[in-house]
């Protein structure tokens, strides 16, 4: 289905021109009103069908991004040699050729000793295809400075469950939705601006909303019902609940657990399946009291729970096993730990069951499909901590207790492909696990390659905060080289990540740094050049429209002209791969991950240079064919077609999906193996296991050091990352909402302190301190601090945005302690104690 | 004989000396397609990818898009198939 662009306003006697915002990194369609080269307005696209129209702030604010006067518009080269937070660069313009040949020669210097000696920290979400540049650099150094705070266990327990990379629950089917920390459909997450309106349609047609969160979030403000809960503890609360459906109330979907997860399947004493000569998992059959082949036992003679012996040994199905642990974990242990209240976890969770309707279906497409209209969905609050793993799969057991996996009402998954390269047939009937997405899934290495240590995280996502670690002390690594150059492709280390000071020691050690970027940033501060990018409104690329509804592609086009001397980041990689001798593996590279590979009409030659305009026609070709390549999707602005019923639901077949999630310990297990043998004993093995429990964090030890509170942060629709926090268009507008001008502190621990709001408080965590003043609400748990991500930054070019304290990275540690062993997710809450600052 | 698309990337075409070519067959499978293909340094691409028998892992050969499992080298290759072969960057991680 295409369509073309109506603008919904016609003025003077300029031009409508269709693109994709670029503010964030979900790509809602946009229409730009442009007169005299000069754009003047931006709207929402209304045949968008991710966004139906609508435009969050920050979309609505682009233009200030594009005409910030603050903006980067020529290269830069530092003149002052010293290099030290606060320390003027003392930049200088220069030009293009200059600055590259700067940049060619001091990293092709790197490339030539060793490749593995620059490290990259990368950012730009939408321009994805070029993540792969450090690797045909050759190095494995790159990481996001971002990724690892939301979802580094939640992607790769999404791709492990059903192939895919993230997920949301069913806007229009569903009726009752729990929504643990997360802004999904109002304030953050998959395309927030479309979101919302599914979200308030859902609400109209009078679905429940429950959310949990330690504040009273803009989620929480709008529900049926909000539920403060103390951070990192929501696992309790569903494994609460969870215990309540299968040890109380006795509600599960036995069906779907039976037939279409391994929960029948056989776990031996050791923690793994029990498999016959030919290597088959076994299952027991309950008419003939013997075991069988999982695909030679008739299904309805599959026994779900129960305990039994094989050749004298006690086995259990898996489902049975997760009963046993849930044995303990009661409503009255579980709200010990999260603080709601038992009966509160009761009656939710039999809201929940009622709601779900198990046993139900719908027609959809003339296939009946089992109908689940209950659902929990989560997202960073609940699942960023250093257990992540065993709270993604608590949340996504809970769901599967009533069935809700991918079909009509429930929960569904959110791929980031439409051919098929996540889903295929695994062991005995399950679906392949496909816990890495994004790249391969590095082979194990000792020495390690790379500085983050994704050889030694076989499920894991690129624990990029382990660097501080490795890099400040490389022999407890087996490191045996040092990064001596960086790279910042949109990306902001020093204010996104954890423990800054330990980050700026790390770039301080850098021989060289450069930057590509639009703004000069904490970070920046740091290069040697810096390469100014062209912004969203002035680059070309073909962005993906967002699953679970659609399919499709969207235009990002040029709506002026470019200001200044900019470049757009293709051309600047593709120069400098050209200068480095590296161009064909490039191409190579773009080859493989445009997918033109597959469909070589289309394919790159090696020694040839192309323009970011050529790689986005042929893209556009290679999928849409003869009539359709760049200059359609520039008049027509997108082509999508609405997912068929059988693409969204349940499109992995017969296929089981994992409830015991086996090869977890499986590869836990191997990884040990190889770690000991290399004489490293002292790795996280611990949390590779097949399921979820109950287990404190480092966190809940600090508590017990003094730090009596818990402090988190927390995003706002009107700012991402942190990094609109320059533009004044959207401070001025998030100054003026007092959760975003101070520490968030609940008005009765503020007077059980004799803390009032302005009032100048420092908070200390394990890892560092920070200060800033005290704004006392009611809408926070009393044992807990809140510091909104959108309070401030700390180098700023643009004078009409304050500076007000309280940069909450500083209050977290990113070492291992702090880190999920399995997944290498990062724990984004920190223990603190309050102190009063006196002058 | 059945006449094969084949297109080399990375490290595969550096060992071949090209991108794409049309190749004519004389056998019907994976491992007869890689053994007619000559490297620069006079061997062939079998005796370059496979390993006691097995695609190595750090190569990818694609039969119309699909990938050929390590032990999948009698997939029979048929008039008109689109062959790629690659090598998979080993350090094409991160994120
Ligand atoms: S959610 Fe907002 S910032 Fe993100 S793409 Fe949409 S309009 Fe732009």
């Amino acid at each position: 289905m295409a369509t073309a662009v109506t603008p919904s306003v016609t003025r003077g006697d300029g031009q409508w021109l269709p693109s994709t915002c670029g503010m964030c990194l979900h790509g809602c369609g946009i229409q730009v009103y442009v007169e005299d080269g000069v754009a003047l307005k931006i709207e929402g696209d209304p045949t968008n069908p991710d966004n139906l129209g609508k435009l969050c702030p920050k979309g609505n604010a682009g233009l200030s991004r594009l005409y910030d006067p603050a903006r980067v518009l020529k290269p830069l080269k530092r003149t002052n040699p010293v290099k030290r937070a606060g320390v003027d660069p003392g930049w200088v313009e220069i030009e293009w050729d200059e600055a590259m040949d700067i940049v060619a020669r001091e990293l092709g210097k790197i490339r030539k000793d060793d490749p593995r000696k620059l490290l990259v920290a990368i950012g730009d979400f939408q321009r994805i295809l070029f993540w792969g540049w450090p690797a045909v650099f050759g190095s494995p150094n790159f990481f996001t400075s971002l990724g690892n705070y939301c979802g580094g266990s939640y992607h790769p327990v999404n791709g492990s469950v059903d192939g895919s990379f993230a997920a949301i629950n069913d806007y229009e089917r569903c009726n009752y939705w729990i929504q643990i920390g997360s802004g999904d459909g109002f304030s953050s997450h998959l395309h927030v601006s479309g979101s919302s309106k599914r979200m308030a349609d859902a609400r109209m047609r009078g679905m429940k909303l429950v959310v949990l969160d330690p504040r009273l979030s803009t989620a929480a403000a709008k529900a049926d019902e909000w539920i403060p809960i103390v951070p990192g503890t929501d696992r309790a609360f569903v494994l609460g609940m969870a215990h309540v459906l299968v040890h109380e109330l006795d509600r599960y979907d036995r069906e779907f657990l039976r037939q279409r997860t391994n929960a029948p399947y056989l776990v031996g004493e050791d923690g793994f399946f029990v498999r016959d000569e030919k290597g088959r998992v076994l299952v027991w059959n309950e008419r003939e009291n013997h075991s069988g082949a999982w695909d030679e036992v008739p299904a309805d003679c599959v026994a779900l729970l129960g305990s039994f012996e094989i050749n004298g040994k006690k086995v259990r199905t898996g489902f049975q096993v997760w009963k046993d642990i849930l044995a303990t974990h009661t409503p009255e242990a579980m709200s010990q730990v999260c603080t709601v209240p038992a009966e509160a976890i009761r009656r939710i969770a039999r809201e929940f069951v009622d709601a779900a309707r198990i046993g139900s279906t719908i027609e959809l497409e003339g296939k009946t499909y089992p109908f689940r209209p209950a659902a929990l969905n989560y997202y960073r609050g609940s699942q960023s901590h250093s257990n992540g793993l065993f709270d993604n799969m608590t949340y996504k057991l809970f769901n599967m207790l009533v069935g809700n996996i991918d079909v009509p009402g429930g929960h569904l998954g959110v791929p980031l492909d439409t051919r098929g390269f996540f889903v295929s047939p695994g062991e005995s009937g399950q679906l392949k696990p496909e816990p890495h997405q994004l790249h391969p899934a590095p082979p194990f290495k000792y020495p390690p390659d790379s500085t983050h240590l994704m050889e030694w995280f076989p499920i894991g996502f690129d624990a990029g905060q382990l660097n501080t670690e490795t890099i400040l002390s490389p022999e407890r690594f087996g490191l045996k080289y040092q990064p001596e150059a960086m790279m910042l492709y949109h990306s902001n280390p020093i204010w996104n990540m954890p423990e800054t000071d330990k980050v700026e020691e790390i770039m301080r050690r850098m021989k060289f740094v450069v930057a590509i970027d639009i703004h000069l940033t904490e970070s920046t501060q740091w290069a040697d050049i810096f390469l100014p990018d062209r912004t969203y409104l002035e680059s070309t690329l073909l962005n993906c429209l967002e699953p679970p509804v659609v399919t499709g592609h969207s235009v990002r086009q040029p709506v002026v002209e470019p200001l200044g001397d900019t470049r757009d980041a293709y051309e600047i990689l593709t120069d400098l791969a050209q200068r480095m001798g590296f161009l064909d593996n490039w191409n190579d590279l773009l080859n493989i991950v445009c997918g033109f590979a597959f469909n070589t009409r289309y394919l790159l030659e090696p020694s040839k240079r192309y323009s970011v305009e050529e790689i986005y026609d042929r893209f556009a070709h290679s999928i849409y064919g003869d009539d359709k390549g760049l200059e359609w999707f520039k008049k027509q602005g997108h082509t999508y077609r609405p997912r068929t019923a059988k693409e969204a639901f349940e499109p992995y077949g017969n296929l089981r999906i994992p409830f015991y999630f086996e090869f977890i310990k499986q590869t836990g297990a191997e990884l040990e193996k190889q770690l000991k043998a290399h004489g490293v004993n002292d790795w996280p093995l611990e949390n590779y296991l097949p399921l979820p429990f109950w287990k404190p964090s480092q966190v809940i030890e600090d508590g017990k050091k003094g730090y009596d509170l818990y402090a988190i942060t927390f995003k706002d629709v009107i700012h991402t990352f942190g990094d609109t926090v320059v533009m004044t268009w959207l401070t001025e507008v998030s100054e003026k909402d007092p959760i975003h001008q101070g520490i968030l502190i609940n008005s009765k621990t503020a007077k059980k302190l004799g803390v009032e709001t302005g009032e100048k408080i420092r908070l200390v965590s394990p890892g560092g301190r920070i200060e800033g003043r005290a704004q006392v609400v009611e809408g926070i748990h009393p044992q807990v601090v809140g510091i909104s991500n959108s309070i401030t930054r700390e180098y700023v070019t643009n004078d009409k945005v304050n500076y007000k304290g309280s940069h909450f990275n500083r209050l977290l540690t990113g070492s291992l302690r702090y880190t999920d062993g399995a997944t290498g997710g990062l724990e984004s809450t920190a223990r603190v104690r309050l102190e009063k600052v006196s002058y | 004989m059945p006449e094969i698309d084949l297109t080399a990337l990375g490290e595969a075409r550096k060992m071949v000396g090209f991108s794409q070519k049309k190749i004519e067959l004389s056998g019907h499978t994976v491992a007869e397609l890689l053994r007619a293909i000559g490297t620069l340094d006079g061997e062939n691409l079998y005796e370059k990818l496979v390993c006691q028998g097995k695609l190595r892992g750090d190569y990818a050969v694609l039969v119309n898009g699909l990938s050929v499992k390590p032990d999948q080298l009698d997939m029979e290759v048929k008039q008109g198939d689109q062959v790629v072969t690659m090598a998979i960057l080993r350090h094409l991680h991160g994120g």
